[in-house]
């Protein structure tokens, strides 16, 4: 028997968040995107029926809430949605350009609507639902390359589209169907150093790795809860050194890979009282003797449908839970030996 | 295939499902009605819902934390579901075991309550008690985490009797006495749900049920004029052999499938409608040792429930439901679903939220002023949206029925279309010289699509359209 000894060493940091319609907190988070600082972007999906959760919080790692822009609003009825400048319906995700704006897509309005960091509406791309090239259909996931370039899951077409930052179309690849380089519904999407583009083929429940150019490069998964499998990966994230972290939504982990493909490990999950949690509990003094009494309570540090996962240059790994309302924060640990010397 | 074989399974369609449109009911027909019944009372043999696409657009559908989208989604299922029996039972059996929102400490209790209807409900009902005993938003519900040894609360004892499996009483007889309350109370006690974990700040969490040996009554019972040491599975096995039980849940399918009857507080001194139907549902449920799909299985293929057609009012799910899947709306998740299903509350049926543990009284009390407009508005305003695809297929068809129609033609292919529905002569008279006075009906003419909504809408704005 042989011990492979992995470099790779992921630890719980912190939790992030709590449940809030308004101000500090979040209304089910589905992604995470970092700024520079410690800032974080936080965008909240919410409810039809409560549009008002439909937001951005921003804040920082340290849990000060800083804003909330983009805010869903009301519609007149079951078939007539707000098109209005900045709002927004079904947001999926948050890319940001090199200048941090953010640029938001609407899987629902089919748009893809640009801010700036402090909130303020700078403008949205034309109406594009559809097939053809440069058309949407419920786009998901979304990235910049290092040219500011665009790249956008648009997975009601199956497919990856590449565009500038002001909306033209460069390039397509990917087409439905389960062979390499096909998509079935694919959501998450991040770039790597080198500039390749890691897609999680959402129900094909695999990771692809593809060029800039979007040739083929590899694959890995399938579905099953074993390890290295997957159930309708949702989000993928590359750290400095190659590791790859899949949000695995519904075996409610989080997944780690070499930069080959090859399984790591796995975060069932950790999570604590974040800042925003003790705030609440110290407000609601009875919640923590209920807490005290409750039966169960360690079921509150596991993952709950994972929707998306981010890496900063830090190495700090963001996984928010939407149906939590908070985000699961891991460190990478140093692959360098730095203790004292013998 | 005949216009009987059309109109038969439009029947059974309405009442094993919430309806279909006239291409499945055609695919039905030619298919059989005696095998349609059997697909129907085997939903494993169909698909499952898609649930990862369902909770991908629609977030809140994971956690289930809320009453409005759980209605919504709960909706979505019946719209959608190839399993339309089985989202049926599931709404019967929570119209008759009652929980309800205004007192759920955890909504996502009542979700997994609705899935356990779906997977025991057409099962033996001897299961299905046993598993309400222990599920967790009927012992909140109904307070047996509240009753201890010594300290008995009767809510859920009585309720089980009176509610959920006897019945106060048949052939004017009562079928319980207080005593027997008290007995199957003392039986509960101990059977509890866990301490919950508080809503924040991450949500709630499942309780799980948990038996409590100390806080359970260990003394002798005397319940149904058996004597023993009783526990709750005990009362529930006593109660499942009674012919009380096997009366009442005859008649529960008898009034939820076939036809209105008489509501529930005047069963003791109410006799059936249809005794020998009732009698047949009795005789099946004790021959199948208390199987609820063979009851259905008699119930579906005889001769009483063929002849039943529109003999019952249709419930705001039923309406809702129903006109959306005839429509052709929400067959993949979108925005918008949560209003729609806001229409089933303005019409009477706040679903998972009915207003006492006796659930709605049916028939015709579906009916007053304001549930009526608010049903006419909302299914007229459905078929006559001409952008509705369902609504395009049936001026298509009814279209390709020849380039000029006579207004007999334009009533009955919109008749057709709903459903085979079947109207009264006046109605018709009035519905013809309706479609008359707009002159002559081309179906090539721009406003031909108008004209079939407007007939679609007149249609179901008849005291006819109220029935199923």
């Amino acid at each position: 028997m042989t011990t492979e000894i992995s470099h790779i060493n992921v630890q719980y940091s912190k939790t992030i968040g709590r449940g809030e319609q308004f101000g500090p907190g979040f209304n089910y988070p589905v992604f995470v995107a970092r700024g520079k600082d410690d800032i974080m972007y936080v965008l909240c999906r919410g409810t039809e029926f409560r549009p008002e959760g439909v937001r951005v919080t921003v804040c920082t790692t340290e849990e000060e809430y800083i804003t909330t822009f983009a805010r869903g609003v009301n519609y007149q009825g079951p078939h007539e949605f707000n098109m209005d400048d900045g709002s927004l319906v079904w947001p999926t995700s948050i890319a940001l350009d090199s200048h941090e704006n953010l640029f938001i897509s609407d899987e629902w309005l089919n748009r893809i609507s640009s801010f700036s960091k402090d909130g303020d509406f700078l403008g949205k791309w034309e109406e594009r639902s559809g097939t053809g090239d440069g058309e949407l259909d419920r786009p998901s996931g979304m990235a910049f390359d290092a040219d500011d370039n665009l790249y956008i899951v648009d997975s009601g077409n199956h497919r990856v589209q590449k565009f500038n930052k002001d909306g033209k179309f460069l390039m397509k690849f990917g087409e439905y169907g389960s062979g390499d380089g096909q998509f079935d519904m694919p959501w998450g999407i991040t770039i790597d150093s080198h500039g390749d583009i890691f897609i999680a083929d959402w129900r094909n429940d695999r990771i692809q790795k593809f060029s800039p150019d979007g040739t083929f490069l590899m694959k890995f998964g399938e579905s099953g809860s074993g390890e290295g499998q997957f159930n309708r990966p949702t989000g993928v994230a590359v750290d400095r050194d190659g590791v790859i972290y899949v949000a695995d939504w519904l075996n409610d982990r989080l997944q780690i890979f070499d930069e080959n493909g090859n399984f790591v490990g796995l975060k069932t999950g950790e999570a604590g009282i974040s800042k925003w949690a003790k705030d609440k509990l110290d407000a609601n003094a009875e919640m923590w003797e209920e807490r005290r009494r409750a039966q169960g309570l360690e079921r509150e540090k596991d993952f709950w449908g994972p929707t998306g996962v981010t890496v900063d240059d830090q190495g700090r790994i963001f996984v928010p839970e939407s149906a939590r309302n908070r985000i699961q924060v891991y460190q990478t640990q140093s692959s360098t030996f730095a203790g004292p010397r013998l | 295939m005949s216009d009987q074989d059309i109109s038969l399974i439009a029947h059974l369609m309405r009442r094993a499902g919430f309806g279909a449109p006239l291409e499945e009911l055609q695919a039905r027909a030619a298919k059989g009605y005696d095998a349609t019944v059997d697909e129907l009372l085997d939903p494993e043999s169909q698909p499952p819902m898609e649930r990862d696409i369902m909770m991908r657009y629609k977030v809140d559908w994971l956690s289930q934390a809320g009453l409005e989208g759980q209605q919504e989604e709960w909706t979505y299922r019946m719209i959608n579901s190839k399993r339309p029996l089985q989202e049926k039972i599931a709404l019967f059996w929570h119209c008759v075991l009652v929980t309800g929102h205004a007192k759920c400490e955890y909504p996502k209790q009542q979700a997994l309550e609705l899935d356990m209807f779906r997977t025991v409900g057409m099962g033996s009902f001897h299961e299905l008690l046993n598993g309400l005993a222990k599920d967790p938003a009927m012992v909140f519900y109904l307070d047996n985490c509240m009753s201890h040894a010594g300290a008995i609360n009767e809510n859920w004892g009585r309720e089980l009797l009176e509610l959920f499996s006897l019945g106060v009483g048949m052939d004017g007889d009562f079928n319980y006495s207080e005593d027997d309350v008290k007995a199957a109370a003392r039986a509960f006690t101990g059977w509890t749900v866990t301490n919950s974990i508080p809503r924040y700040p991450y949500g709630k969490y499942d309780a799980k049920f948990m038996f409590d040996p100390r806080d359970h009554d260990t003394g002798e019972k005397t319940f149904l004029g058996e004597t023993g040491n009783f526990n709750g599975q005990d009362i529930v096995d006593i109660i499942v052999k009674q012919p009380a039980t096997a009366r009442f849940v005859a008649r529960h399918l008898y009034n939820f499938f076939v036809a209105d009857e008489p509501q529930v507080p005047a069963w003791k001194d109410t006799p059936p409608n249809d005794a020998a139907a009732i009698k047949e549902l009795e005789d099946e449920y004790f021959r199948s040792n208390y199987n609820i799909s063979s009851m259905l299985n008699v119930l579906f293929k005889s001769d009483w429930f063929k002849a039943a057609k529109f003999a019952k009012v249709k419930s705001p799910a039923e309406t809702v439901v129903g006109t959306l899947k005839l429509v052709g709306d929400f067959k993949f998740p979108r925005p918008g679903l949560d209003m729609m299903t806001m229409n089933i509350r303005f019409m009477g049926q706040d679903l998972l939220n009915p207003p006492t543990v006796e659930g709605w009284h049916t028939g015709r009390e579906w009916i007053d002023s304001g549930t009526l407009v608010e049903r006419i508005n909302f299914t007229a305003d459905q078929v006559g949206n001409v952008n509705h695809s369902g609504v395009k297929n049936i001026i298509n068809r009814v279209g390709s029925l020849g380039p000029v129609l006579t207004a007999d033609q334009l009533v009955d292919g919109c008749l057709e279309n709903l459903g085979a529905y079947q109207i009264s002569d006046v109605t018709r008279t009035q519905l013809v010289e309706l479609a008359a006075a707009e002159g002559e009906i081309r179906t090539d003419s721009e406003g031909f699509p108008l004209r079939v909504a407007t007939m679609l809408q007149s249609i179901v704005a008849t005291t006819e359209y109220l029935f199923a």
